[in-house]
């Protein structure tokens, strides 16, 4: 009986049939894996918990390691600094009279916004652990998951403008895909004109402003903005600023590159909305 | 169990290092494919059915920190493991010159599979603004595989697996 069935095609072929049998998986997973909520997406979280101690890790050790270069660099020059700080410190201490008039005046509007934005919107702050290994799409590992009450197409930003949206969300970390993702597109309106268009990534690594009008006035140094009409981003946040503006041949829309407010790269911290921002009315 | 055990170990070490190893160095395409290399190790060198649903497991873990889309590391590194398994086989040889050839053709196909599940394929000169990253990646996994390869073989022989490669 053995003998029979190790001298089957099915035996003999057992390796590449069933090889066979996980592409089909794959293409399975491809075709529903991606939607909200899909069973097969949940594993993943699972693999996200669990490498999460490493990432931690290896974060501290990234974030130790630059204190440590800095600390380095800060010998090698101090002498140099120290007469320049001397003379700083006599110009700070004028300065410090003035900016603290200022602080008064910075409180007075900042207590102004806080009015004007009575849409306060809670948010759950995060650490990046992970980057995306394949270099061309571009995603982040952040530290915060389900516990922390955070959820898939949750929109994350940093103190310099929009980082991007939770594409997976584990119970204790999560993916970011970047705005400047080929995947990712948000829709967008320059600050000054209000021209409207959406901002994706590019696959050679940078970001356009798609579908704006060649009758449109868009210049380089304009701020690009959240419109708020995607449902996910609070309008107003900044997205980054038109670094160029050109038309090629006959078409319809400009080629405007975007240059992101935020550097990637070096973001340690950001902080995710959890809830989610009123309809916005759009560019008036 | 034991193939599983090592494996596994593997692929999480890997894959802690692709995903922190760019944020203390400035990387960029030269941080190489160590999943896909360990997925066609698999292929030359243990040659079972298991093998194969290993390198869907190790595809599907890579889906899990890379990209937008759950299953196309799953279905290369899966694809990756039969080549490298079919060319072992009708080569009768499991030398790390045939990894290194799977593991540029593997680099390609994960290329090819980011740029059609995001754009659709909507145009050829998309993917040829990849092609740099994609050629520079292949290229550093390709360089690193022979290691890689000797390790696992050398781990491989320390827990006294038994590789099932190919008539040799």
């Amino acid at each position: 009986m053995a003998r029979t069935l190790r001298g089957s095609f099915l035996w003999r072929n057992r390796v590449l049939l069933t090889g066979g049998a996980m592409l089909l998986l794959a293409i399975n997973i491809f075709f529903t894996g991606n939607r909200p909520g899909a069973r097969a997406e949940k594993p993943s979280f699972g693999l996200l918990w669990a490498l999460r101690p490493f990432q931690n890790s290896a974060a501290e050790f990234a974030s130790d390691s630059h204190g440590f270069f800095h600390d380095y660099l800060d010998l090698v020059n101090v002498r140099q600094q120290n007469d320049e700080l001397k003379r700083e410190v006599a110009e700070l201490e004028a300065e410090h009279t003035r900016l603290v008039e200022l602080e008064v005046e910075n409180r007075h509007l900042a207590n102004l916004l806080e009015l004007r934005e009575a849409l306060a919107m809670s948010a759950v702050a995060a650490r990046v652990i992970g980057v995306d290994p394949v270099s061309i799409s571009h995603t982040l590992i952040i530290s915060g998951g389900g516990d922390s009450g955070l959820r898939r197409d949750d929109a994350v930003i940093s103190t310099d403008g929009v980082v991007g949206k939770l594409i997976a969300v584990g119970p204790d970390s999560s993916r970011v895909l970047l705005i400047d993702d080929h995947n990712s597109g948000l829709d967008a309106f320059d600050q000054r004109s209000r021209a409207r268009g959406i901002v994706s990534g590019e696959l050679d690594a940078g970001m356009k402003m798609k579908y704006v009008d060649r009758t449109e006035d868009v210049r380089p140094g304009d701020a690009i903005v959240t419109s708020g009409m995607d449902g996910n981003f609070p309008g107003g946040l900044l997205i980054g600023t038109i670094a160029q503006v050109s038309q090629e041949g006959p078409g319809l829309f400009l080629n405007v590159t975007v240059r992101p407010a935020v550097d990637f790269r070096e973001l340690e911290q950001v902080l995710v909305l959890t809830q989610k921002p009123a309809p916005a009315a759009g560019p008036s | 169990m034991r193939l599983f055990a090592l494996f596994s170990l593997a692929t999480v070490v890997a894959l802690a290092l692709e995903t922190t190893l760019p944020r203390w160095l400035p990387l960029g395409p030269l941080m190489p494919d160590l999943v896909l290399v360990l997925a066609i190790d698999l292929g030359l060198r243990h040659q079972q059915a298991t093998a194969a649903l290993m390198a869907f497991g190790m595809g599907y873990a890579a889906d899990s920190f890379s990209g937008a889309h759950l299953g196309i590391e799953a279905f290369v590194l899966t694809l990756a493991f039969l080549i490298a398994y079919a060319l072992s086989r009708y080569l009768i040889s499991s030398s790390a010159a045939i990894g290194v050839l799977v593991v540029v053709i593997g680099e390609f196909m994960i290329g090819v599979g980011q740029y059609a599940a995001s754009s659709g394929w909507n145009s050829a000169g998309g993917f040829v603004a990849m092609l740099p990253a994609i050629g520079w990646r292949a290229l550093t996994s390709a360089l690193v595989a022979p290691s890689i390869f000797a390790v696992m073989e050398g781990a491989a022989r320390m827990i006294g697996l038994r590789q099932h490669a190919v008539r040799e």
